[in-house]
Parts: structure tokens; C-alpha cells; sequence
């Protein structure tokens, strides 16, 4: 009786924490709906009732918004699925072998992630300036791995350690070759740490946009978060325009829920798998 | 696609290339106009594609579009323009500036970035082109903040300058009149606040507007002894305007003072501000834009002369009270791989036709020859004459290589808010003395 | 640089740990780094040696413009230990790291004891809306909080106003120092908290229950079984949630300087991020923003060491 009461507390309370934390989610689709004459009262109005789509309409006028879209897909994409293969590839060396240097590597990648990236801008627009890769998909994607790398094979490495051997090593037995073992065993295995770990790879190269603005200088080759930026901050003389930016954020988001959603069930796995075996 | 037409206009526009090619050679004719054809057509340079950097959108896209068309009919190359949004300024010219693979090849700079990158030798030296383009009849003011010495590196792009916005009916309620000197300005606003019927919008941290307060009372931000810069917020002048800002804030302002300048654009709107409603504000002459009666069906402010007014902000003893300009400068960078397309551009920027169409649209042209249609161009009773009244004697912020890093750190914003909170003017003074003198000279 | 090769690497507490193998000469494993180390050069090998040598030369906007930048040793190390203003940001940076990572971890375990606890279908409500949070791009986050706290038409003054007595219309939660920090806190945390929760209820999942109700039987108050009990098992992934946090809290950069650009601008504003930033990048003293970089990074590893070296010992022992 009593834990029945206790249990129903419990699910008010989250049910309480759970509005809170969609609000700001709500309140951007809400607002994304509001026509300038609307948002700009001061009561706020709570429910988009009477509202339409000119906001997205406006956002979707000029074709930045989809070059932008496009640049960011491709760069993410290009990003995601090497720093897979490379952390997959350096975790197994680190989760699996004991070799001479195997410390240094590790405390290497760890860090690397305490260096500030502010003061290496210049260096890195030379360097791309020299290469010529400026305001081109690759230069951004050298580097934003470089960026990557290094988390995604520390956390990957817990996944490959808490992997037993011997599966694979039997499923050799079976006649099986190393990597027809890997595919069929190994991988599966993997899988849930595999998308636990793209997804901070996807999301740390998705929100990038302070290196973006220096080396993407083209218009046409800004990233989404340079694109929601500007737009928010083009402001129409310290006038801005609520509905529309939030119409803007809206799109911005919609790819990382779609992506989400997509990995949800895999990534509580891979949490579960990963996490614990630190 | 800009390619394909390369082609077919580089032929057709011979004639034209042999101007750029003639006024390379710094000898050019003060004809600015590009129909120059028949004159030696003998080392003339290719079509070359060039890129214009326009910072923010304050430049209107028919502008823009006529410059493409413009410069692929004098040079036969294509021109590329790439807005940077303000925010990325610095750091995209920081960057790319100094890469000659990279740079563009002419740039727009903020004015109070434009001695910054001037001194440091980003721009070409344009001396030699000075009196072609424009000559002294450009906004002299502008000149210095791109010049070292007696060489010209970045010349005037547009101007803009600051007015008071008021209410009609909320002076005409208080029975309060325009002010004709500074002091009378504080008075006629204390009247209004003690009424409870409206108050100067002058925010904390607004220091580009607050500035003309010193300016009035004669004193500046820093002046230059021949080798150094020195500030010198802690002069007598520029602390009896400063305590005279502080009065006016304290006993008759109704903005607050961490407030920037971005509601001074709408402070005097219907329903605005909460509370006691602002009766005047002062702000760059563009903000007219913002200013007005909400419209409904358009969604937008429209400027209603019924209620709406504006006026210079009087100065000490009467006359106008000199007030900062804002606006900015452009350039060829000195990585430039095509100076003689950057050079074609610059004249065809310079050029008659497209002085007027920047006067036509509101922005005050670089040269003041044009300034009647500037004047005339001024929907809202007579905003830009007094704009242009007003830049006659505007002033810039220091042209000394360290400037741009000192608008960075917000040190005048920050000094201008202690002062807003009732601090002591005159050690609030010295503090940021000492801060800018760490950085101005670089 | 020492080599475990020797060392026995079973722990009586981890059963279910592959053999490792320790053939001596093996090549294998430098194969497979082989990807991930050119990366990193490729990446950051000539941006970090640039940083290191640039941390000991005047390199200004003249350097930048093509003059000799002269080698003047410490001299940056040097001017900006003896200035006030870094020593009184990078507190500012530990003190607000501190803050965020603490409420992070609480909020975040608090959730994830909560979410073991409640039925099913408002556990999943919960875990809805934490995905959400969590999926929002940066940009957007601070974006919509931008507008939630906006002084004039934002929904938050306009709530707080509905207080009798209470009148926030007009207020800039940006303009405050503390405010402006306190806004950036919460936001950090509100994004920060489902990897932290999510995370924490994996690691209790691996609770068992029949360990709990022996517990309980033997009479542990709720408390003792989370002292005891509980946090035991889930050490392992508080110290490297922790670690995480204190490393993305200290170098936090993207929040702030978007803050910044919506509101207030200027050293009073500042983290170690945007100091760095503003210095480099806006002020144009390369030497000295990469001198400074240099030393955030020996700050971080300063302030992480106990749980970088708690992580090494634990990562050799597996």
C-alpha cells in the first residue's frame, strides 16, 4: 500500500520534471507557429491556435537553409562513419592488446580533449589555406575528426573490452575466417556501444559552428548552426523576428529527433553495455 | 556558370578592360565613368573573377546586383559577393586578409575596425587613386581613420550619424518644446519624468550615443601626441560631459542602465516599454525603419509624422552637439591577386551612379557631392538632412591600431554603465583610461 | 610510457574479463591505431605544434600581416600569470565548472534513482522528454532559451510576473554577471542532465534485486542502501561521468559566447573559452591566447588528475 502510494508520487513527480524539461521543446515549436503580430504581445499566447506556416515559409525562402542542410548532412555523415572505424579500430588495439606505448596513447586521447580549440583557429585556417581546402567538405571533416576521434575510441573501448574472446575465437573453430568472426559475432556484439558513441560523435559535429565561421566563408558553404546563427543574430535592427528563429530552430532540430529516434532503442543498450564497464 | 559567361563577355567588354588596365598604372583620368573604350587597348589584363566581402546586409541586394553587372561588364570577370555577418568580421578578415589565395579581394570594414587593419597593412595603398575616386569631397573623416600619414589605404563605404527621435504628442502633453542646448535636453526630459508622461531612452551601455555628451562639452576618447596614443576620458571636458550624461540619466531617463543599444531602435513605440512610456531616443538615422505605428497587415512600424519627430541633439551652448558616425570604409587587400579588377571595382563603387543609388537608399554616400540625394532620398521629414547635418561634425572612435580590441573587451560599454549606476565619474574615468591605454596602441 | 605487459590483469572482482592477449611483438595492435593516430596529426599535429611555438613569440595582428614574429620565451606565460583579469576568470571558469558539474551529477543521479523507481509508462514519458532536451543542437538550445528569457515578450518574465507583488517585465536575466551565469548554468545543466540520467540508470540496471530486498530485510535505511549498496556498483560510470563533465564544463565555449552575441558582451562575461577566444580571435594576440590555451590545458589536467589517474589505474587493472 504504501509503495503503491510512494510509486504514484514518483510518477507525478516525473511527469511534472518531464514538462519541464519539453518545455523550452515546446515552446519553440509553439512560438515557430505565431505570426510576428501575435508573438510580439506581451501575454504570450500558450497554445498556436490560429497560427500557420509562414514562418517556416519565410525560413524556407531563400535556399540557405537547404545548402546549409545538404553541407551539414554530408560533413556529419563523412565524420560519423570514419570516426567510427577509426575509434572501432584503435579501441580494439587498446581493449584487447597490452603493447609498449598503449599508456601514453591512452592518456594522449584523453588530453587531447582538454586542449581549448579557441587558440588553434588561426593555425588550422592556415593549415587548410595552405592545402587548399578551405570552404571545401573534406577540410572540415579532417578536422572535426580530429575532434572526434579521441572520445569515441575512449568510450568504444569499454564496449570491446566487455566482449568475450572466446566467441569469436570459436566461431573461428567453426571455420569462420577473422573477419567473417568479426561480422558475425564481434559486430552485433558492438552495435549498441557502436551508436551510443556516433551519437556524441554526430551531435559534438552537428553543434560545431566557432571553427565553421572561420574556415566555411562562403555563403553557400555554412553548416546549419552557422545558418541558424546568422539568422538569428541578422536580426532586423535589434528587432527580432521570433517566429521565423524559432521556425529556424525547429528545422535544425528535426534531423538530430529524426536521429534519435532512430537509434533510441540501440543507444539505452549501449549505455547500459558501455557505461558499466567504464 | 559564372565561368560559361566569363567567356562572352570578356570580349565584349575590351574596351572597358583597357580602363582598368590604364588606371592601374595610376595614371587613370578622373572620368570614372566606364565607357572610356578607345584608349590604348595595348596591355590589357584578362577577365578576372573577384570577390567582394560586404559586411553584414546592410548593403540592398539591387545594389549588390548591380555591381556583379556592373564590373562583368567593365571587366568581363564575374564578382562574387559574400555578405560576412558582423559578428564574423574580425575573425574572417584576420584570416583571410593576409592569405593571398584566400583573401577577397576588396572589403568592407566596420569604421572603427578600419584603422586597425589599416595600420597593420592589410589594405593597398590607394593613394595614387585618391583624387579619382573621389577626392576631397569624400567624408573626410573616414579618410583619416584609413590613412597613415599622407597615404590612403581604405576610403569611405556609407555613413550613417545619430539623431533624438521623439514624440510629438508626449512633448506637446508635457508642454515641453524641442531643446536647443544639451542642458535644456536634460530639463525638458526631467519635466516629462517627473509628469510621469515619458523620459530620455538612453541605455546604460549605449556609449556610441552617450559619447556625445564629451564630444559637446569638447573633450574625446584618446588623442594622438605624434608617436602614442593616450585616452583621455579623464580630461575636464570629457568629465564635465560625462557627469552632465550622468545627471540626465539619473534624473531623467527611463532606461536602464545595463540596456544596450538594441531597444533604442523601438524604445519610443506605442506600448514598448513597460512603465513610464520614453519620449525621445537617440539612435542611428536608419532606425526610422523601426520607428512608428504598428501596421497590422504590413506587420511592421511605420513612421507616423502626426506623432513621430526628429531632431539633432543640441550641443552645449545651442547648434548641434557633434555625434559619433556610424558606418564604414572599404578597400583592396594588399594580397589581392587582381588589383586591377579590385581597382575596377573600386571605381565603378566611386562612380556617380552608384554614389547616387547609395544616397537613394538611405545610406549616406562616401561622397558628399551626393548628398542632396541623400538628403532629398529621406522619407521621414527631413531624418537624413539632419543626418547629414550631424555627420558634418561627427567624430570616430580613435584611428589607432588597437581600437578594434578595445570595442572587443567592451570597455567602453562597461565604463559607460558604471557611470549610468551613479559612480564617481571622474576614478571611473581614470580605471578605463588605464584600461584602453593597455591596448590602444596595439 | 611504462608498459603493463608484465602486469596481471585479473581482478577477482571481474569474472566475466577476456584474456588478454600479450604475445610479445605483436604488430597488430599498432596496425589498428594506425587510422586514429594520422587523424590526430593530420588534425591537430601542425595546429598544437603551431600553438606551442606561437606561445612563445609576439605574434600580434602585425605577425598575422606578415612581419618576423620574434621569439620572446615566456614572456606571454609571464604577462598573463601577472594579470589579474586571467587569474580572476580562470576562478571564475572553475568555480562555474564546479557548479554545473555538481548540480549536473545530482540532478542527473536524482533522475535516474526516480526513473527505477516509478511505473514504466511515466518512466518513459520522462525518458521522451529528456531525448528531447538532449537532442537539441546547441545553437537552437540557446537560441529558444534566448527567447524564453527574452526581457520584453519572454514567457519566463511574463510568469514570474504573474506573482503578486513581483514585476519582471523589462528584466535582462543577461545584464548580471551572476545572472548571466546563473542563466548559462541552468541551460548547460538542462541539456547536460539526460546523458547524465540515461547513463546512471544504465548503471543501475546492473543492481540486482535480489541484492536490494537481502538489504532491505537486514533492515539498511533507503539511505544506507544507496551509500552501500548502490553507489559501489555505479562507481565506475560516476567517475567517468564526472571526469566528462569537469572536461566539458571547464572548456565550455559554444554556450557562453552565444550568450554573449544575444546580450552582453565583454570580460565580465568571460570563461576561459571566450577569453581565449576574444583574445586570439577578436583582440588579434595570437602569441597570447596560445600561451593561454597552454595553460587552460594544464588547469584541466590539474583539476581532473585525480579522476584521470583513477581512470588509468582502473583502465590497466581490467
Amino acid at each position: 500500500m504504501k509503495r503503491t502510494v510512494f510509486r504514484g508520487a514518483g510518477a507525478a513527480l516525473a511527469l511534472v520534471l518531464a514538462l519541464v524539461w519539453a518545455f523550452p521543446v515546446y515552446w519553440m515549436v509553439n512560438s515557430s507557429f505565431l505570426t510576428p503580430a501575435t508573438i510580439s504581445k506581451l501575454e504570450p499566447t500558450w497554445v498556436p491556435f490560429g497560427g500557420n506556416l509562414s514562418n517556416y515559409r519565410a525560413v524556407l525562402a531563400d535556399n540557405a537553409f537547404t545548402s546549409a542542410l545538404g553541407m551539414s548532412l554530408v560533413v556529419t555523415a563523412i565524420c560519423l562513419v570514419l570516426c567510427l572505424v577509426y575509434a572501432l579500430l584503435a579501441s580494439f588495439a587498446i581493449g584487447r592488446f597490452r603493447f609498449k606505448g598503449r599508456k601514453s596513447f591512452v592518456l594522449a586521447i584523453i588530453v587531447v580533449q582538454m586542449l581549448p580549440a579557441e587558440a588553434m583557429f588561426i593555425a588550422q585556417y592556415k593549415m587548410l589555406a595552405g592545402a587548399n581546402l578551405l570552404n571545401s567538405v573534406i577540410g572540415v571533416s579532417v578536422i572535426y575528426l580530429a575532434m572526434v576521434v579521441p572520445f569515441t575510441t575512449w568510450m568504444l573501448r569499454g564496449f570491446v573490452a566487455g566482449i568475450p574472446v572466446d566467441l569469436e575465437e570459436a566461431a573461428m573453430i567453426d571455420g569462420c575466417t577473422r573477419m567473417g568472426a568479426f561480422r558475425r559475432v564481434t559486430f552485433p556484439l558492438l552495435a549498441p556501444g557502436l551508436v551510443a558513441s556516433g551519437v556524441f560523435a554526430f551531435l559534438q559535429v552537428w553543434n560545431e559552428f566557432a571553427l565553421a565561421s572561420i574556415i566555411l566563408t562562403e555563403s553557400q558553404k555554412a553548416t546549419l548552426p552557422l545558418w541558424l546563427r546568422d539568422f538569428a543574430q541578422s536580426s532586423n535592427l535589434g528587432v527580432t523576428e521570433w517566429g521565423e528563429v524559432m521556425a529556424g530552430s525547429v528545422l535544425v532540430a528535426i534531423p538530430v529527433i529524426v536521429f534519435f529516434m532512430i537509434v533510441q532503442g540501440r543507444m539505452a543498450q549501449g549505455l547500459v553495455g558501455g557505461a558499466v564497464k567504464g | 556558370m559564372k565561368k560559361t559567361m566569363l567567356g562572352v563577355t570578356a570580349f565584349a567588354a575590351a574596351g572597358a578592360i583597357a580602363l582598368a588596365g590604364c588606371s592601374s598604372t595610376g595614371e587613370g583620368s578622373t572620368d570614372t565613368t566606364p565607357t572610356a573604350a578607345g584608349s590604348e587597348p595595348a596591355a590589357a589584363p584578362a577577365a578576372e573573377d573577384i570577390t567582394l566581402w560586404l559586411a553584414g546586409t546592410d548593403t540592398p541586394d539591387a545594389l549588390i546586383e548591380y555591381l556583379k553587372t556592373e564590373y562583368a561588364e567593365v571587366n568581363g570577370g564575374a564578382l562574387t559577393v559574400e555578405q560576412i555577418g558582423w559578428g564574423d568580421l574580425i575573425s574572417s578578415l584576420t584570416t583571410a586578409l593576409p592569405d593571398s589565395e584566400n583573401t577577397p579581394d576588396v572589403v568592407e570594414v566596420g569604421n572603427t575596425q578600419a584603422a586597425t587593419f589599416t595600420t597593420v597593412g592589410a589594405f593597398m595603398d590607394l593613394t595614387d587613386h585618391y583624387e579619382e575616386l573621389g577626392g576631397d569631397s569624400l567624408l573626410q573623416g573616414f579618410v583619416e581613420a584609413g590613412s597613415i600619414g599622407d597615404s590612403v589605404y581604405a576610403l569611405p563605404y556609407y555613413f550613417g550619424s545619430r539623431a533624438v527621435f521623439y514624440r510629438k504628442d508626449i512633448y506637446d502633453a508635457a508642454g515641453v518644446s524641442v531643446p536647443t542646448t544639451l542642458a535644456e535636453y536634460t530639463e525638458a526630459n526631467k519635466t516629462m519624468l517627473d509628469e510621469g508622461v515619458g523620459g530620455a531612452y538612453l541605455a546604460g551601455r549605449d556609449w556610441r550615443s552617450g559619447i556625445s555628451w564629451i564630444f559637446a562639452n569638447g573633450g574625446d576618447i584618446a588623442e594622438y601626441d605624434g608617436s602614442e596614443w593616450h585616452a583621455a576620458l579623464d580630461s575636464p571636458e570629457a568629465i564635465a560631459g560625462m557627469e552632465q550624461w550622468q545627471e540626465l540619466f539619473t534624473t531623467a531617463n527611463v532606461a536602464k542602465a545595463t540596456d544596450d543599444d538594441t531597444t533604442t531602435y523601438s524604445a519610443i513605440n506605442d506600448e514598448f516599454l513597460p512603465g513610464t512610456p520614453a519620449s525621445s531616443t537617440m539612435a542611428p538615422s536608419w532606425a526610422t525603419w523601426t520607428l512608428g505605428d504598428f501596421d497590422e497587415e504590413s506587420e511592421a512600424y511605420v513612421w507616423n509624422p502626426e506623432t513621430f519627430g526628429v531632431y539633432a541633439l543640441p550641443g552645449v551652448d545651442g547648434g548641434v552637439a557633434p555625434v559619433f558616425a556610424g558606418g564604414s570604409n572599404i578597400g583592396i587587400s594588399a594580397a589581392t591577386q587582381h588589383p586591377d579588377g579590385a581597382m575596377a571595382l573600386m571605381e565603378i563603387i566611386f562612380a556617380d551612379e552608384y554614389q547616387q543609388m547609395l544616397a537613394e537608399n538611405g545610406m549616406g554616400p562616401a561622397n558628399l557631392d551626393f548628398a542632396d540625394a541623400y538628403i532629398g532620398a529621406g522619407s521621414f521629414e527631413g531624418v537624413n538632412e539632419i543626418a547629414y547635418e550631424a555627420a558634418a561634425n561627427a567624430k570616430l572612435t580613435p584611428a589607432a591600431a588597437g581600437w578594434a580590441s578595445i570595442e572587443e573587451a567592451g570597455i567602453m560599454e562597461d565604463y559607460f554603465q558604471a557611470v549610468a549606476e551613479g559612480g564617481d565619474v571622474a576614478s571611473l574615468a581614470v580605471e578605463a583610461n588605464a584600461k584602453i591605454d593597455q591596448l590602444i596602441n596595439g | 610510457m611504462t608498459t603493463t605487459m608484465t602486469a596481471p590483469a585479473s581482478s577477482p572482482a571481474r569474472v566475466e574479463q577476456p584474456p588478454r592477449r600479450r604475445r610479445r611483438g605483436q604488430k597488430l595492435p599498432y596496425i589498428l591505431l594506425i587510422p586514429a593516430i594520422v587523424t590526430l596529426l593530420i588534425g591537430l599535429g601542425y595546429p598544437v605544434t603551431w600553438q606551442i611555438l606561437n606561445s612563445f613569440k609576439e605574434y600580434g595582428l602585425k605577425q598575422q600581416f606578415g612581419q618576423p614574429a620574434e621569439f620572446v620565451g615566456f614572456d606571454n606565460y609571464i604577462a598573463l600569470f601577472t594579470d589579474a583579469v586571467f587569474w580572476q576568470i580562470a576562478l571564475r571558469s572553475v568555480a562555474f565548472m564546479a557548479a554545473t558539474a555538481a548540480v549536473t551529477m545530482v540532478i542527473g543521479i536524482a533522475f535516474a534513482l526516480l526513473m527505477k523507481v516509478i511505473p514504466t509508462w511515466s518512466r518513459i514519458v520522462l525518458q521522451v522528454a529528456m531525448l528531447l532536451a538532449w537532442a537539441m543542437p546547441i545553437v537552437a538550445q540557446m537560441t529558444v532559451a534566448n527567447w524564453l528569457i527574452d526581457d520584453r515578450n519572454g514567457v519566463l518574465n511574463y510568469v514570474l510576473s504573474l506573482i503578486p507583488g513581483v514585476d519582471y517585465i523589462g528584466h535582462d536575466w543577461l545584464r548580471d554577471p551572476l545572472s548571466f551565469f546563473g542563466v548559462a548554468l541552468v541551460i548547460i545543466t538542462w541539456a547536460s542532465v539526460p546523458f547524465v540520467a540515461f547513463s546512471v540508470y544504465a548503471g543501475l540496471t546492473q543492481v540486482s534485486e535480489e541484492v536490494l530486498e537481502a538489504g532491505q530485510l537486514d533492515g539498511a535505511s533507503p539511505f544506507q542502501m544507496l551509500r552501500l549498496i548502490i553507489m559501489p556498483i555505479i562507481r565506475p560510470v560516476l567517475v567517468i561521468l564526472i571526469l566528462l563533465q569537469l572536461i566539458w564544463d571547464l572548456r565550455v565555449f559554444a554556450q557562453i559566447q552565444l550568450l554573449q552575441d544575444f546580450g552582453a558582451a565583454g570580460e565580465r562575461y568571460d570563461l576561459l573559452g571566450t577569453y581565449i577566444y576574444g583574445l586570439g580571435i577578436g583582440q588579434g594576440q595570437f602569441g597570447a591566447a596560445a600561451a593561454a590555451a597552454m595553460v587552460v590545458m594544464i588547469l584541466t589536467l590539474a583539476v581532473s588528475w585525480g579522476y584521470v589517474r583513477r581512470l588509468l589505474k582502473e583502465d590497466e587493472e581490467s
